[in-house]
């Protein structure tokens, strides 16, 4: 399993683009799940993980280690990433 | 034919009816009151409904943006243009200007969604992706 960071993020959503440039910008590499560009099963099984993990629907999520942050949030991203 | 006072208009995009008010005739270009869009009149049988003159298009987003926001007088912030392009990614990915935020695309979520129209700027200061504020 891949030790990246991970981001669960909607295609439209400019909070989720704001978090994406902001990781590019610091040169953090991740992998971006695109959870409104799945199909319909992949679609359910990834909106229940982000459940489980977030407690509802809402976008974007970063995962950094054990640190789960929701929404885009730099103070929060700079604090996990050591920036 | 008489217009009678109890007449209401039905809107394609926030699927309520709102009063259809003296003078309006078929054809005629108007505000649905309740959501912002422009509806031309057109009658089919006893009811009278809105169709959207430029469905789909970027004016027809934006000028429903602006003048839903007009109507309630809320306002702006510096996330307005690209809360405008996530809507019209909306449009082209899923077929209407669906909240550019949420995952479903449903009509309650057309934008101004459901929640907007019953209350949640007033309540929470803003809509659920930001776009519509309340003015302080």
């Amino acid at each position: 399993m891949s030790n990246k960071p991970k981001v669960y993020a909607l295609s439209t959503c400019p909070y989720c683009k704001r978090t994406r440039r902001f990781l590019d910008e610091h040169k953090i590499a991740y992998d971006c799940i695109e959870v409104d560009m799945l199909d319909d099963a992949k679609q359910d099984e990834v909106l229940e993980e982000v459940e489980k993990l977030t407690g509802r629907r809402s976008f974007p999520v970063v995962i950094v280690g054990k640190e789960i942050i929701v929404g885009h949030d730099e103070d929060k991203l700079k604090k996990a990433f050591k920036l | 034919m008489t217009v009678h006072e109890n007449m209401r208009v039905y809107c394609p995009v926030c699927q309520a009816k709102f009063r259809f008010a003296p003078g309006w005739k078929e054809g005629d270009v108007v505000i649905c009151p309740i959501c912002g869009q422009k509806l031309r009149l057109k009658r089919s049988g006893d009811e009278w409904t809105g169709d959207r003159p430029e469905k789909g298009t970027e004016k027809e987003i934006r000028e429903r943006v602006d003048e839903y926001a007009r109507l309630k007088v809320f306002v702006f912030n510096d996330m307005k243009e690209e809360l405008v392009q996530g809507l019209l990614a909306k449009n082209r990915r899923f077929g209407d200007f669906y909240c550019p935020c949420r995952m479903e695309h449903v009509p309650e979520f057309m934008c101004p969604c459901k929640p907007t129209r019953g209350g949640d700027v007033e309540r929470n200061g803003k809509c659920y992706c930001g776009l519509y504020w309340k003015k302080v």
